[in-house]
């Protein structure tokens, strides 16, 4: 199944990475990364392990500041324009606006409507009846809705790790970010399960601007417009989905996807 | 396929063979080893068990003890005294409201008088203390036995002229005093000399202006004064009776004592009849219940009499709670008479009412010459109310220390932050006992003397060593166990809770409070109870600052209770069992607070391995 171009190239990318380097401590391990992501697009950032696609992903929305020893050595991210290392963003603000969800789904141990509302609950939103319709506005779209809307106040933990993972998509959703980050959402998820993710995935391409690790070729192919190639912390090459499994312009890209590479 | 029979490689059949070993003492090795490694295991729990056996042995015949000692007191007749005794103690607390009420009306009378007559005599004391050196010479020339050469004396004399003129003249004029009379007192007292006998003028003159007063007060005040005499003799009769009674009900005991003390063989001697013995109380009964009444008659008639109107408020509201509170004496001592006649010398106590005495009395008497109660409450709520006072003081701070060091701090101020803390536990207790017997108590004392504080419920506080001093250094003592368990518990919520709250655009303070601490909330349930099991246990500090009073704090007082002072199940036990004779009831008292203490603490501690559970079972 071929993921259609839907960008024209001309548009202003949403995303520009500009010669990022990126290091923790004394290790770096991104090197002038320069890659753009267009508004609506799926990318999907694929590569061994251990080249910095997480890395790069969690730089975006800075979520890496937590961890102590990572520091942006030099380049920049920029969403719409704006630096998101500049002195003047506001990081919650980013947040709310650029989503994210775990390799290892990671429903906080509350009750599903509470995990639902998390974002919102933090943002001071505090009318109930808001914040019901959010949630069930965020289940649905996570289809989700279906399998929990009689169990609202049950532990989220409770939950089949499918159905935990779709309540993090969920959970982001309720904030209505622009942007989705997913850091191989499948990777701990049985194969039906996994289907029905890339399924939720199809269904909300359009909405948002998905960045999506994943090391598995399929569902690149299967949910990608546009996929790049990352090795040992360098961007090798970045193209229209369809091109770089069919026609990658360098070996390596070429080794990788045709599991020559270690 | 076969092996070679040339190798000698056994076949492979038989390797798959338990080898047969050499029992050693009829057990094989592999038994053997793993016996030794359980033994040692159960060494712990064996220790545990024989400290429980020993500890219940010992205290499980405080029942039988007490229960004798309960069977003496009614048979000799002392619970008979006590049924009338015990009610008429209210009247002595009805006489001390009296008494408050009547010397503050006094009081606003004779103030004036006696703070200049007080004021003088603190100007006299001042200069005496002054020149206290050669009054003392001059004392002992004078009685010399041959008698000091007239130039000396003249001399002597002359100095202590000079000393007193110089001290005189330092003086400053107290408030009370105007300065014509400060200025006039000042001369005087330049003459003052140890040859002089009589008080400086001034003085003498203040003096008598105070007893004047004072007897117009009381002539002022006289149907007061007069209703309070009346109100103190009111029992007189009725004491006069009961102590006669309690004379005889005391020898009895004595001798029913003296004849168990020696040596058990009561044969010997003749063992005491208590049937005959009790009949000179029993015979009184018509008597004494004729005295309650009498008594009775006479309280009412004094307080129908009372004057409403007293010098103060304050007096007049003593006043009005006596009136209040006596309906309810007086019924309480004609309700005693009316039971007397029901009191029998023969029935037996049963172990029901030696339970109830000992777990609901709420008196702890020991080496009385009267009778001994062992009565557990007022030990029991002084432990647990230092207990809870304590926790509540640790728990915030341990917490909150948690809190900052685990989610807040740089790697270097947990470095520094940690070991402190739990450097703390290395004060020996007996450390921080003193500390709060010195500098904690004072401090205490001295800001519940500030003005601006004096809104809080019975402030300033009387008492130096009091529940709240002891309960401060045991928060202290629980702080190092709640901080490093509740760290622990902090610890273990998985990061990736952090990750999805941050991803959420939480702020630090959000994650914190709305997912780390509620996933950590059963560890730290936990660690505050391990907290409180610590403090219940803990026994030098309460020993020596919580005042050690046995009886039941006053919880009319409020929250103010805090600042009364207390005794504790661990304190009674370090301070008596040293001093009783092994196998008394006293002995097995203490022991059976022992018992009582180590079920709390067993109690304790399941609840904390309950909360641990939970938050683990939450956690899977
Ligand atoms: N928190 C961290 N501290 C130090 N080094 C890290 C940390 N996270 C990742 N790294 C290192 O950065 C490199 C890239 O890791 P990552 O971005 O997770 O790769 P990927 O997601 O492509 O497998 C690896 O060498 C990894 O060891
Ligand atoms: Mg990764």
């Amino acid at each position: 199944m071929a993921a259609e171009t839907s960008v024209p190239a001309s548009e202003e990318p949403l995303i520009q990475v500009e010669k990022f380097n990126y290091a923790y401590g004394d290790h770096q391990v991104l090197f002038d990364v320069d890659l753009n992501m267009h508004s609506k697009d799926v990318l999907a950032l694929i590569g061994p392990s251990g080249c910095g696609k997480s890395t790069l992903i969690r730089s975006i929305n800075r979520i890496n500041d937590l961890v102590e020893s990572a520091r942006v050595v030099s380049g920049s991210i920029k969403i719409d324009g704006v630096d998101l290392y500049a002195s003047n963003v506001d990081v919650i603000n980013l947040r709310r606006n650029v989503g994210m969800v775990f390799q290892k789904y990671n429903p906080f141990p509350r009750s599903i409507f509470e995990n639902a509302v998390y974002g919102l609950r933090v943002a001071g939103i505090k009318d109930r009846h808001d914040l019901e319709e959010a949630a069930e506005r965020s289940l649905k779209s996570a289809a989700l809705w279906d399998e929990v809307k009689d169990r609202l106040h049950e532990m989220a933990t409770g939950l089949s790790g499918g159905q935990q993972q779709r309540l993090c998509i969920a959970r982001a959703i309720a904030l209505q970010p622009r942007i989705l980050l997913m850091d191989e959402p499948c990777a701990a998820l049985d194969p039906i399960a996994t289907a029905r993710i890339e399924e939720l995935i199809l269904q909300l391409r359009g909405q948002y601007t998905f960045v999506i690790v994943t090391h598995n070729m399929e569902q690149a192919k299967r949910i990608a417009d546009r996929t790049a190639f990352f090795y040992k912390g360098k961007l090798i090459e970045e193209d229209d989905t369809m091109t770089i499994f069919n026609h990658p312009n360098d070996p390596l890209t070429e080794s990788y996807i045709t599991g020559r590479l270690a | 396929m076969k092996a070679p029979a040339s190798t000698s490689r056994p076949s492979l059949g038989s390797l798959l063979l338990k080898k047969q070993q050499r029992p050693f003492l009829g057990i094989d090795k592999q038994r053997a080893i793993r016996l030794f490694f359980a033994s040692n295991s159960s060494v712990a729990i064996i220790v545990l068990v024989l400290i429980m056996l020993f500890l219940l042995r010992e205290g499980m015949d405080f029942l039988p003890t007490y229960r004798h000692e309960l069977e003496t007191y009614r048979r000799a007749g002392l619970e008979f005294c006590d049924i009338i005794n015990r009610p008429l103690a209210e009247h002595q607390a009805l006489c001390s409201k009296l008494r408050r009420a009547a010397s503050a009306s006094l009081n606003t009378l004779t103030h004036t008088a006696r703070t200049r007559r007080d004021a003088a005599y603190e100007l006299m004391r001042e200069v005496e203390e002054e020149t206290r050196l050669q009054r003392a010479i001059l004392s002992d020339a004078l009685a010399q036995i041959p008698a000091a050469s007239p130039e000396k004396l003249t001399r002597l004399r002359q100095e202590m002229r000079a000393a007193t003129t110089l001290a005189a003249a330092r003086l400053q004029t107290p408030a009370a005093l105007t300065p014509e009379e400060g200025r006039r007192l000042q001369r005087e007292l330049t003459l003052l000399n140890p040859e002089v006998p009589e008080l400086p003028p001034l003085l003498a003159a203040l003096s008598a202006d105070y007893i004047r007063v004072d007897r117009e007060a009381h002539a002022t005040f006289k149907p007061l004064v007069d209703a309070v005499e009346a109100f103190e003799a009111a029992p007189d009769a009725l004491h006069t009776l009961l102590d006669a009674m309690k004379k005889h009900a005391r020898e009895t005991k004595a001798h029913v004592t003296e004849l168990h003390g020696s040596g058990k063989e009561p044969s010997h001697s003749k063992p005491v009849d208590f049937d005959l013995s009790i009949v000179p109380l029993t015979s009184g009964i018509t008597e004494l219940t004729a005295k309650v009444e009498e008594y009775t008659l006479l309280a009412q008639k004094t307080a129908d009499t009372m004057p409403a109107a007293a010098g103060t408020p304050q007096a007049v509201a003593l006043l009005a709670e006596m009136r209040a509170r006596l309906p309810d004496h007086l019924a309480a001592m004609r309700q005693a008479a009316a039971s007397l006649p029901a009191w029998s010398h023969s029935k037996p106590v049963s172990y029901l009412e030696v339970a109830i005495a000992f777990f609901l009395g709420d008196a702890w008497i020991t080496n009385s010459s009267w009778q001994d109660f062992f009565g557990f409450v007022p030990l029991l709520t002084g432990s647990v109310l230092i207990a809870l006072i304590a926790v509540l003081i640790a728990t915030p701070f341990s917490v909150i220390a948690a809190i900052y060091t685990n989610q807040f701090a740089s790697e270097r101020e947990q470095e520094f932050i940690k070991p402190v803390i739990e450097f703390i536990q290395a004060i020996p207790s007996v450390v921080l006992g003193f500390i709060g017997i010195s500098l904690l108590g004072d401090a205490i004392k001295g800001v519940s003397e500030w003005g601006w504080l004096q809104w809080i419920p019975s402030f300033p506080i009387q008492e130096r060593l009091n529940m709240f001093n002891a309960a401060c250094l045991l928060a202290l003592m629980a702080v190092p166990t709640m901080y490093s368990l509740a760290e622990d518990a902090l610890n273990n919520v998985p990061r990736s809770y952090l990750d999805a709250s941050d991803a959420l655009g939480a702020t630090k303070l959000q994650t914190v409070f709305r997912v780390i601490v509620p996933a950590a909330k059963s560890g730290i349930a936990a660690a505050v109870l391990l907290g409180m099991g610590r403090v219940i246990g803990e026994t030098m500090v309460v020993l020596l600052v919580a005042g050690n009073r046995i009886a039941i704090p006053d919880f009319s007082a409020g929250p103010g209770v805090v600042f009364q002072p207390a005794h504790t199940l661990t304190g009674i036990i370090a301070q008596e069992l040293g001093e009783v004779s092994r196998g008394s009831a006293h002995w097995q008292a203490l022991f059976m607070v022992g018992i009582v203490l180590f079920l709390i603490s067993l109690l304790v501690n399941w609840c904390a391995r309950a909360f641990v559970r939970r938050f683990e079972l939450a956690k899977s």
